[in-house]
C-alpha cells in the first residue's frame, strides 16, 4: 500500500488544499447549530428580532465561506487523486513493458488489464474521498464532540457509552470484509479473461458451435463473481443497522438528558436541540468512518494488486556494453533451458556456431526447441550456458543495442492496431516512404498493399484479421527488414507464403540483404536448402551441422525430412 | 440473386483485405446519446427483477414513513421537555425508541436486498452482453478493438454495479421522501412549506445546471478507460514482437498520451462531481435560515400561537429532510453519472444486431449429410468494388479431398469465410446436400463443418479440456485416442501433469506447432462431416506432419474435406487441386493433371524446387 501511496508524493502541494479547504467547510458546517441556538435562544425566545437578523448575517456569511471551501477543496482533490491515478497508471504501465517474456506468463492478459484499469481506478476513488472525506469527517466528529460538550459535559456519559460499540462494530466490518474483497478482483480476472479468450477466438467458438458452452462457462465465472460480491455487501448490510441503533439511541439518550437538564438546572432548550444535531452529526460521521474503512480494505486490497505487479523485477536484467561491432561468429556454449518454471529442459547443451553474414537454418520436429533457441539468442529468456557475440556475452550487451541489431519476424504475425504503414515503421521510426516501401518490395508485400485503395495507409482491423496470413507475415517481414538489422531472425515466418511468393522473397533478399546474418527456423526444406549452414535440432539437443549437401548424406534425420518433402519430385 | 445484398448490418461491412475510408476501431462512436433513454433502459434492467425490487419499495416507503414521523415526535420531545409532565416526555422518548429500532430492521432488509438486486441486475446485464456478444458476427470482433469491448464487461458494468446498490434506493426513497414531507409539511403550516420550497427550486435549477457540464465529461472519461483498456490488451497480447523491436517506449509514449487525456479529463468530471456537494450544502444552509428567520419572526408575533418553537425545529428537520435525498443523489451523481455513461457503452453493444439467422430448415438432418457442396457463380467482396470472388463455381462430391492452391491473399480462407457463413456471398449460392446453406440454420450447418486455422485457438484451459472442446462429452479414452492419432499423446506423456496440463495464455508451454497439433486433435474428436483444414499444419515439421498423415488420412476417410496449404506434400494426394486466381478458378485437376498442364500449379511445384537453384 505504501508502495501505491508514494505515488501522491509529487502533487503533494496540490493535496494538500484539499483537507485545508475541507477544514473551512467542516468549520462552517459546525457552526450552524450554533448560529440556530443563537437565534432560538437569544431572537426567538427572548423576543429578539435584531438578533435573529444579525445572526441570520453571520451565519450567511460562513455559509458562504464554507461553499468556497468545498468547491475548491473538492478541485484541489480532483486534481490530486486524477494525477495520482495517471501517474500510477504510467508508472504500472512502464513495469509491464519491461517484464521479461516470462513474466507476462505469471499474469494473464485479462488480469493485467484489470490492474492497470479497475483497480488503479479503486485506489484513485480512494485517494480521492481520502483528501477531502477523512479530514472532514474527523472534524466533524471531533468537532461534534467538542461542541456538545461545551454545552453540557453530562452528553459525554452518551458517547462514553456508544464510541466504542461502534468502533467493534467498524472493526469487525473490516475483519470480515477484507479478504473478500481481492477475492472479487481476482474473480473480475476470470470474467475479463473469458471474454477476451472469446473475442479473440470468435471464429473457433462459432465454427464448433460453441457459444452455449461459452455462454455458460462465462455465466460461471459471472455467477461467482457476482456471489462474491454480494457476500461483502450482505456483511456491511447486517452491520450497517447495528450501528444505526446506536445512533439513535444515542438521540434518545441525548434527549432524555436534555429533559432531565431542562428541568432540574434550567438548561436551555435551544442547547438541547442544538445537542441532538450535534450527536446526529457525530454519529453520522462515525458511519461514514465505517464506510471509509469498508473503501480503504477495497483499495487495499487493489493496491496490492498493483503493487505486484511494481514490485516485479525484470528477470532479463540489461547489460551495459553495446552491441560489439565486427565478430565472426555467434557461438553458443553448452546451451540448456527449460521454460520458467518447469523442469524439463526444452534445450540441453547445445553447441553451435554460427558464422556471421550467412544463412544458418534450423530445422527439426514440432517441439523440438528451435523457436526457443531463437527466442535465447534474442534474449526473451536468459540460460544456462553461454551465448556470445564475438567474444561478448549476451549478458553483458545492453537490451536495447542487442534488440537493435537483431531483427526478430515472429512465428505469430502480431499487428498492432493502426495503417500499414505504421505498422511497418515499428521497426523504425523516422523511416521514410522510400524506405518503407522499399522494405515492402523485398518482403513481397509491396504489390498486395499497393492494390489496397488506400495503399500503405489501409487500416489494418484488430489484430490484423482483415489480412490473410501470408499478408500478415509478409507486413511482419517488412517490420523486420525497415530496421536494416546486422542479424535476421526468421521463426517460421514464411509459413503462410505460397511456394513462388517465398521464392521470390528469398531471391529479393539474397539480392539485398548481403552481409546480414539470417538465422532461420523452417519447415519446408525448399526454405532451407540454399542456405549456407543447416542445424538439424532433435529432442533439444543439435543432431546434425552443414550445408545441404554434407547432410543429406551424413544425417538420417535431415535424410528423412528431405523425404518426406521431396521424395517425389525427385521421383519425376 | 441479389437477395442478399443489402441484408447485412453496417459493422459487418469488414475491412478485408483492403480497408478504405471505414475506420471503424478507429472512430468509436462520439456522438452524444439520449441520457434519459438509457436511464430507463437501466432502470428496467433493475425492474425486472420484481422480488427485490419491490421488497426495497415496500420497505423504503415504511423507512420513509417512519422519517416523516420521527421528527414531528422528536420535536413533541423538545416541546414536552420544559413541561411538568415526565411521563408524557418519557412515553414520547419511548416510542422514538421503537420507531428507531424497525427503521434499524427495515434499513436491515433494504441493504440485503439491495444488495442481491445490484448483483442480479449486474450479473444479467453482464450476461446478456456476454452471450449478446457470442451471436454478433465475425465481422464486429474483426472491427472493433478488443480491449474495448473488454472493457465495457468490466469496468463499465463495475461502475454500474457501484452505482445500483447506493442509487436505486437513493432515488426511490428520495420520490416518497419528497411527496411524503411535502405532504406533511403543507398541512403542518402552508407558509414554511412555501419558505422551504425555495431551497427545493434552487436544488433543482442548480443540479440541472451542473449536469449539463457534465454529461461533457463522464462518457468520455469512460470511453478514454475503454481506449487504455485496448492499449493494455494489444500491448500484452502482442508483447513479443513489443520486445523483439524495443518497442516499449513506444508503446509507453502511446499509453501516456491517452493517460494523459483521461487525467485531464478525469479532472473535470470529477470537480463538477464533486462541486454537487457543497452546492447542495449551501443550499441546504441557506433553506435552514430562512426557515429560522421566517419561522422566528412568525412565532415571535403570533407569540407561539401560530407556530411553535417545536414546530421551527420540525421544519428545520423537514427542510433538511427535504434537501437531503436529492442531496444525497447529489453526492452520488459523478458515480451515478459514470455508471450511465458506462450503461450507454453497454447498451451500444446490445443493440448492435445479432448475427442474422434466417435459416428455418430445422428439419435438415446433418448428422447423415453426404458433404457435397456446390458453389454457384459466387461473388463476394469484403469492401465494395473490390471482388475477392467473382464467378466462383466448384462442385464438390461428398467425400472428396479438395486442395485449395493459389497465391497469398487470393480468396483462399474466404471460400472458407463463406462457406460456414462468417461472412455472407452477395451473389450466386452455396448449396450444401442440395440445400442451399441461407435455409439452414448457422448452428446446424457449423456444427457439420469443423475447421482447424492456421491461428491455433488455445483456451487457458487444461490440454484435456482444450481438445474436448466443442464435445464435452467425450470421454478420456476418446481424448487420447484423439490425441494419439494428432501426435499429441507422444509430447503430452512428457510433461509432468499429461493432459492436466493447463496451458498457458501466451503459451510459453508449448509451441506453435504443439498447439496447431492440439487443435486437429479438437477437430479429430468433434468428427465433423466436413472438414477444413486452413493452413493447419504450417507449423508443424513435416516428418511430424508424416507421422499424422495416417490420422489425417483416416480423419478425411468418408468426409468431404478442404485443405489450404502451402506444402506440396499436405496437398498431393488430394482428389482434387484447385487454383484459385483472380477471384475464379483457374484450374483444377489432381497432382498429375495439373502437372502436365504446365499452367499455375506446374509454376507454384517448380517454385518448392527454386531452392535448389539459387
Amino acid at each position: 500500500m505504501k508502495k501505491v501511496l508514494k505515488f501522491l508524493k509529487p502533487y503533494w502541494f496540490i493535496a494538500i488544499w484539499a483537507p485545508i479547504f475541507m477544514i473551512i467547510e467542516v468549520l462552517a458546517d459546525l457552526l450552524q447549530p450554533r448560529f440556530l441556538s443563537t437565534i432560538v435562544t437569544n431572537g426567538i425566545e427572548a423576543g429578539n428580532m435584531n438578533v435573529i437578523y444579525s445572526t441570520g448575517i453571520k451565519m450567511l456569511i460562513v455559509v458562504a465561506i464554507g461553499f468556497s471551501g468545498g468547491v475548491l477543496s473538492a478541485v484541489f482533490a480532483s486534481i490530486a487523486s486524477q494525477r495520482f491515478g495517471c501517474s500510477l497508471r504510467e508508472a504500472a504501465f512502464n513495469k509491464v513493458t519491461s517484464f521479461s517474456i516470462e513474466q507476462t506468463d505469471k499474469f494473464s492478459t485479462g488480469s493485467l488489464i484489470t490492474r492497470l484499469t479497475s483497480d488503479i481506478t479503486a485506489a484513485q476513488d480512494f485517494v480521492s474521498m481520502g483528501l477531502r472525506m477523512v479530514v472532514r469527517v474527523c472534524m466533524q466528529f471531533v468537532g461534534g464532540i467538542v461542541m456538545i460538550l461545551t454545552l453540557n459535559v453530562k452528553f459525554g456519559i452518551v458517547f462514553a457509552c456508544a464510541l466504542p460499540l461502534q468502533i467493534l462494530l467498524i472493526v469487525i466490518m473490516v475483519r470480515m470484509t477484507a479478504p473478500l474483497f481481492s477475492v472479487v478482483q481476482d474473480k473480475l480476472d476470470n470474467v475479463n479473461s473469458v471474454v477476451r479468450e472469446n473475442v479473440v477466438g470468435a471464429r473457433v467458438v462459432k465454427s464448433f458451435t460453441t457459444e452455449e458452452y461459452e455462454i455458460n462457462r462465462f455465466k460461471e465465472a459471472n455467477n461467482s463473481l457476482t456471489e462474491k460480491t454480494y457476500r461483502v455487501q450482505k456483511i456491511i448490510g447486517i452491520l450497517n443497522p447495528f450501528i444505526m441503533i446506536i445512533m439513535n439511541l444515542s438521540v434518545i439518550a441525548i434527549l432524555s438528558i436534555g429533559g432531565y437538564e431542562v428541568r432540574v438546572s434550567g438548561m436551555e432548550v435551544g442547547d438541547a436541540m442544538a445537542a441532538v444535531t450535534y450527536v446526529t452529526q457525530i454519529l453520522m460521521s462515525v458511519m461514514i468512518i465505517g464506510n471509509m474503512f469498508q473503501n480503504l480494505t477495497k483499495a487495499k486490497a487493489c493496491m496490492g494488486r498493483i503493487a505486484e505487479i511494481l514490485e516485479v523485477e525484470p528477470a532479463v536484467k540489461t547489460g551495459e556494453k553495446n552491441f560489439p561491432k565486427d565478430f565472426d561468429y555467434i557461438t553458443l556454449k553448452n546451451v540448456s533451458f527449460a521454460y520458467p518454471p518447469s523442469e524439463e529442459k526444452i534445450l540441453e547443451d547445445i553447441n553451435l556456431k554460427i558464422p556471421v553474414g550467412k544463412t544458418t537454418a534450423i530445422l527439426g520436429a514440432t517441439g523440438s526447441g528451435k523457436s526457443t533457441l531463437l527466442k535465447l539468442i534474442c534474449r526473451f529468456y536468459d540460460c544456462n550456458g553461454e551465448i556470445l557475440f564475438g567474444d561478448e556475452e549476451i549478458k553483458n550487451i545492453s537490451l536495447d543495442s542487442l534488440r537493435e541489431n537483431i531483427s526478430f519476424v515472429l512465428q505469430k504475425s502480431e499487428l498492432f492496431t493502426g495503417t500499414i504503414s505504421e505498422n511497418i515503421k515499428q521497426g523504425k521510426d523516422n523511416a521514410t516512404d522510400e524506405e518503407i516501401e522499399n522494405a515492402s518490395k523485398i518482403a513481397q508485400a509491396h504489390e498486395f498493399i499497393s492494390g489496397f485503395a488506400n495503399g500503405y495507409e489501409t487500416f489494418v482491423a484488430e489484430k490484423g484479421a482483415s489480412l490473410s496470413g501470408g499478408q500478415k507475415q509478409r507486413i511482419s517481414i517488412a517490420r523486420g527488414l525497415i530496421k536494416k538489422p546486422k542479424i535476421l531472425v526468421f521463426d517460421d515466418a514464411t509459413s503462410a507464403l505460397d511456394l513462388s511468393t517465398e521464392a521470390a522473397l528469398r531471391k529479393a533478399m539474397n539480392e539485398n540483404l548481403e552481409g546480414v546474418t539470417v538465422i532461420m527456423v523452417a519447415q519446408r526444406i525448399a526454405s532451407v536448402m540454399s542456405a549456407d549452414n543447416i542445424a538439424v535440432i532433435d529432442d533439444g539437443k543439435i543432431a546434425a551441422f552443414g550445408n545441404h549437401e554434407t547432410l543429406i548424406k551424413t544425417s538420417d534425420i535431415y535424410k528423412d525430412i528431405y523425404n518426406s518433402q521431396m521424395k517425389e519430385g525427385d521421383d519425376r | 440473386m441479389d437477395k442478399r445484398t443489402n441484408k447485412r448490418d453496417p459493422v459487418t461491412v469488414n475491412l478485408r483485405p483492403g480497408g478504405g475510408p471505414n475506420h471503424m476501431a478507429r472512430v468509436m462512436g462520439e456522438k452524444p446519446k439520449n441520457s434519459k433513454t438509457t436511464l430507463i433502459r437501466l432502470m428496467k434492467y433493475i425492474g425486472s427483477n420484481k422480488k427485490y425490487f419491490f421488497t426495497i419499495v415496500a420497505i423504503i416507503c415504511l423507512s420513509s414513513a417512519i422519517s416523516i414521523v420521527a421528527p414531528l415526535i422528536q420535536g413533541k420531545a423538545i416541546d414536552t421537555m420544559e413541561s411538568e409532565n415526565v411521563k408524557l416526555f418519557f412515553a414520547i422518548l419511548f416510542t422514538l425508541g421503537g420507531i428507531y429500532l424497525t427503521q434499524s430492521l427495515s434499513t436491515f432488509i433494504q441493504s440485503i436486498s439491495a444488495a442481491k438486486l445490484t448483483q442480479a441486475t449486474v450479473r444479467k446485464m453482464r450476461d446478456d452482453l456476454f452471450s449478446h456478444i457470442s451471436y454478433l458476427s465475425i465481422g464486429y470482433t474483426d472491427n472493433h478493438r478488443h480491449g474495448d469491448i473488454m472493457s465495457r464487461m468490466t469496468n463499465d458494468i463495475e461502475s454500474i454495479s457501484n452505482t445500483v446498490s447506493t442509487s436505486v434506493a437513493t432515488i426511490i426513497s428520495g420520490v416518497i421522501m419528497l411527496t411524503g414531507t411535502l405532504t406533511v409539511m403543507l398541512v403542518k403550516s402552508p407558509l414554511l412549506t412555501a419558505v422551504s420550497m425555495i431551497s427545493v427550486i434552487l436544488t433543482l435549477s442548480s443540479s440541472f445546471f451542473l449536469t449539463k457540464y457534465m454529461r461533457k465529461y463522464f462518457p468520455k472519461q469512460q470511453r478514454l478507460l475503454g481506449a487504455l483498456n485496448s492499449h493494455v490488451e494489444e500491448t500484452v497480447g502482442g508483447y513479443n514482437t513489443i520486445v523483439a523491436y524495443t518497442r516499449e517506449e513506444n508503446a509507453r509514449k502511446n499509453f501516456s498520451k491517452t493517460n494523459k487525456e483521461l487525467q485531464k479529463i478525469g479532472v473535470l468530471a470529477q470537480i463538477f462531481g464533486g462541486v454537487m456537494g457543497p452546492f447542495m450544502n449551501v443550499i441546504g444552509n441557506i433553506g435552514f435560515l430562512l426557515i429560522a428567520i421566517v419561522g422566528g419572526k412568525i412565532a415571535l408575533e403570533s407569540n407561539q400561537e401560530i407556530i411553535t418553537l417545536g414546530m421551527i425545529s420540525t421544519f428545520i428537520t423537514y427542510s433538511r429532510q427535504f434537501s437531503r435525498p436529492i442531496n444525497e443523489i447529489a453526492q452520488q451523481y459523478a458515480q451515478i453519472q459514470t455508471a450511465l455513461a458506462g450503461a450507454e457503452r453497454v447498451f451500444e453493444i446490445l443493440d448492435v444486431e445479432k448475427e442474422e439467422d434466417e435459416g428455418t430448415d430445422t428439419e435438415f438432418d446433418v448428422e447423415n449429410i453426404k458433404g457435397e457442396i456446390e458453389f454457384n457463380n459466387v461473388e463476394f467482396s469484403y469492401v465494395p468494388d473490390k471482388k475477392v470472388l467473382d464467378g466462383f463455381t466448384l462442385h464438390v462430391k461428398p467425400g472428396e479431398k479438395i486442395a485449395i492452391v493459389g497465391a497469398t491473399g487470393s480468396g483462399k480462407t474466404t471460400v472458407v469465410n463463406l462457406l460456414t457463413r462468417f461472412y455472407d456471398i452477395q451473389k450466386g449460392e452455396i448449396i450444401l446436400d442440395g440445400k442451399d446453406i441461407f435455409t439452414l440454420p448457422k448452428a446446424t450447418l457449423r456444427s457439420a463443418i469443423g475447421i482447424v486455422l492456421q491461428d491455433s485457438v488455445i483456451f487457458s484451459d487444461t490440454i484435456e479440456n482444450n481438445i474436448r472442446y466443442g464435445k464435452e462429452k467425450s470421454t478420456k479414452e476418446e481424448i487420447i485416442s484423439a490425441a494419439k492419432m494428432a501426435g499429441v499423446d507422444s509430447f503430452v506423456k512428457k510433461l509432468p501433469d499429461g493432459y492436466k496440463t493447463v496451458l498457458a495464455e501466451s503459451g510459453a508451454n508449448l509451441s506453435q506447432g504443439q498447439r496447431q497439433l492440439i487443435c486437429i486433435a479438437r477437430a479429430i474428436l468433434n468428427d465433423p462431416k466436413i472438414l477444413i483444414l486452413d493452413e493447419a499444419t504450417s507449423n508443424i515439421d513435416t516428418r511430424t506432419e508424416m507421422n499424422i498423415q495416417k490420422a489425417m488420412i483416416a480423419l478425411m476417410k468418408n468426409r468431404t474435406s478442404l485443405i489450404i496449404a502451402h506444402r506440396l506434400s499436405t496437398i498431393r494426394d488430394a482428389d482434387k487441386i484447385i487454383v484459385i486466381s483472380n477471384g475464379k478458378i483457374a484450374e483444377i485437376g489432381n497432382h498429375e493433371e495439373l502437372l502436365a498442364k504446365q499452367g499455375h500449379y506446374y509454376t507454384l511445384y517448380q517454385n518448392q524446387f527454386a531452392g535448389l537453384k539459387t
